[in-house]
């Protein structure tokens, strides 16, 4: 058999891998894991507790909300919502903090400053504000909870993606392919990129968690998906209602939450120690 | 005496360009607000009212000009003081806002302490336990801490010293029964001026758990540099020289290793301080406090288009404040960037 790749044998990113793969055969298969309808309400049940607990329902292994739904159910179907909005978010704040990164790197000039002052602007607004606002223009809606994501945190990719773009520019190989005669996006695409993609993996597998986050923080103040839709955020905003009465209910959303930010964010720091040559040298010494 | 030219200079330079930044800032917030789907005319008359008559406040409130001129008018106002008048509230937003600005500011001033504090003394210890097999567990936790934003430390707090243990209070500014003391409109320091020791520690008590959900949730991203950068020092000769003079390692830590370890900790605490305070919005809503991401939030839920715009705008001048004052304490700190 032939040996695994480096990155592959890390233990943080095995750690994450198995997370994520957990999360997504949970989004991919909620309807035939699901205990229940997760939109199907039993008002004669409320807030009940989980099964272990005095008072518990078997049909409900981890109790019912205040409308009295599956809380378990509603936790699996909430994977499609986290993991939607982590993939799609991602890949496109990246395509964009990607694109305009390696512009500005590599053309430098008037050019940098432009989407250097934007990025800028940009960073004058805390994350959580600028999203908010933006949804408040958008309208509710998963594609738009996406592209707020997208909006606000291509930044994040721009600027670290840019210096590194900035020192690789400057490479004997890089002057080399311009001599030679590849046109600006020939050099751009095969000698710049193949040397920040461990890089752009990285921040990407990080950027999968902070929009778990911001979806999180969107759908806990109703600025997410309908309510007909079962999202992490919602489900700590109803439980916050009933904390004296039902506090289990709050902390399956938390936990849930943090294991799939947890998952994306090892396997972010397993990528980054096994991808980037650079950075190892320090942190290995 | 040059310090402070340089410092001045500096001063000078970044409020002459966070003015473009707060331009662009107000025309894409006033931008975005308007292409909403809500008409303020009709919101702010009673719902019988006629469509001639919204049509007369359209007039009168200058809907029906064109873009540009909205936003002149409204930028000319702005310089003037006045952001507008509350729909939902019937108040001026200026007013709503000065009285909660105050209290978000206090929140997140605290947290910022608290940060720092956790933020260094986990950075140390990360560093201290180097190489030994107690890094490889320190590491984890704090990536395991890194996963956890200030939003869910809020309600894991508060599920454990509010709910199960019921020390410490989570709702709102003051138990019921306090007098608020005005004098600044900041709480703590009102009830010292005012002497009321009381009011002061109940306030205190308040504070606890939204601080601390703050301030824990900003520091691993703080540990973390720090000991990649005092990691980074220690590559350095001066540390070896230092131990050939036969300094202590206490010393060589805390005059040569952090001194320079601590710069580039610094930067990254302006961008992180701007987060925190944006932060303090997902807090303030979880604690019931009374600050500007309350207003915020109910401002969003009642599409109350003038409190978007002024809270807006105020956190973004707050942000590039915190990192002006950030960059003042690099420069003042860092001697290799003062004389040119």
């Amino acid at each position: 058999m032939r040996p695994l790749p480096l990155w592959l044998r890390s233990g943080r990113v095995q750690t994450g891998l198995v997370i994520i793969f957990i999360l997504a055969v949970c989004a991919i298969f909620a309807p035939y894991l699901a205990p229940n309808d997760p939109n199907e309400q039993n008002l004669l049940s409320i807030l009940t507790p989980p099964v272990w607990v005095d008072g518990g329902d078997a049909m409900f292994p981890l109790g019912t909300d205040s409308l009295g739904r599956c809380v378990l159910s509603r936790l699996i179907f909430g994977a499609r919502v986290a993991l939607t909005v982590a993939f799609t978010a991602s890949i496109g704040a990246m395509i964009i903090g990607a694109f305009f990164a390696h512009v500005a790197g590599y053309f430098g000039g008037w050019v940098d400053w432009v989407i250097g002052r934007i990025v800028e602007i940009w960073l004058s607004f805390p994350p959580v504000i600028l999203s908010l606002i933006l949804m408040v223009g958008l309208g509710t809606g998963l594609r738009n909870v996406v592209l707020a994501i997208v909006l606000v945190d291509w930044t994040r990719f721009c600027r670290v993606l840019r210096s590194e773009v900035i020192v690789l520019r400057r490479r004997d190989y890089v002057s080399a392919a311009q001599l030679v005669g590849f046109s600006h996006w020939r050099t751009i695409t095969r000698e710049i990129l193949p040397g920040t993609l461990p890089l752009l993996i990285t921040l990407m597998s990080l950027e999968m968690g902070v929009a778990i986050i911001v979806e999180a923080i969107l759908s806990f103040v109703g600025m997410s998906v309908g309510s007909e839709t079962a999202a992490w955020g919602q489900m700590i905003a109803d439980a916050r209602q009933n904390i004296y009465e039902a506090p289990f209910n709050l902390i399956a959303p938390i936990f849930a939450i943090f294991f799939a930010v947890f998952g994306f964010n090892i396997l972010g720091d397993g990528l980054r120690r096994t991808l980037d040559t650079r950075l190892t040298q320090t942190e290995r010494t | 005496m040059r310090m402070f030219a340089t410092i001045a200079k500096l001063l000078v330079k970044r409020v002459l360009t966070a003015i473009p930044i707060l331009l662009l800032v107000s025309a894409l917030l006033f931008c975005i607000l308007r292409i909403l789907p809500v008409d303020p005319a009709a919101m702010s008359l009673p719902p019988n009212a006629t469509v001639q008559e919204v049509e007369a406040m359209r007039t009168e409130m200058g809907l029906n000009l064109p873009l540009y001129q909205q936003y002149g008018i409204w930028l000319n106002k702005l310089f003037h003081g006045d952001i507008g008048r509350s729909i939902h509230f019937r108040q001026n937003v200026t007013s709503l806002i000065g009285s909660t600005l105050p209290a978000t500011v206090e929140l997140a001033l605290i947290a910022m302490v608290v940060a720092t504090v956790f933020g260094l003394a986990g950075g140390l210890f990360l560093f201290y336990v180097r190489g030994t097999r107690a890094e490889a567990v320190m590491d984890f936790i704090s990536i395991l801490l890194l996963s956890l934003p200030e939003f869910l430390w809020s309600l894991f707090l508060l599920l454990i010293f509010g709910v199960f243990f019921e020390v410490l209070p989570f709702t709102g500014r003051l138990s019921p029964g306090f007098e608020r003391p005005v004098v600044t409109g900041f709480l703590l320091l009102d009830s010292l001026i005012t002497g009321k020791l009381s009011t002061f520690f109940n306030a205190l008590e308040h504070m606890i758990l939204p601080c601390l959900a703050l301030g824990i949730a900003l520091s691993p991203s703080l540990m973390r540099v720090l000991r990649s950068s005092l990691l980074d020092a220690y590559q350095d000769d001066y540390i070896q020289q230092a131990r050939l003079r036969g300094l202590s390692e206490k010393r060589i830590l805390i005059r040569h290793g952090l001194k320079n370890a601590i710069l580039p900790t610094l930067s990254l605490m302006g961008v992180q301080f701007g987060f925190l305070f944006g932060g303090t919005l997902l807090v303030e809503i979880i604690y019931s406090y009374p600050g500007m991401g309350n207003l915020m939030v109910d401002a969003i839920r009642n599409a109350d288009l003038p409190i978007i715009q002024g809270a807006g705008l105020t956190y973004c001048i707050a942000v590039l404040v915190i990192s002006i004052v950030v960059d003042s304490l690099y420069l003042i700190l860092n001697p290799k960037l003062r004389v040119r």
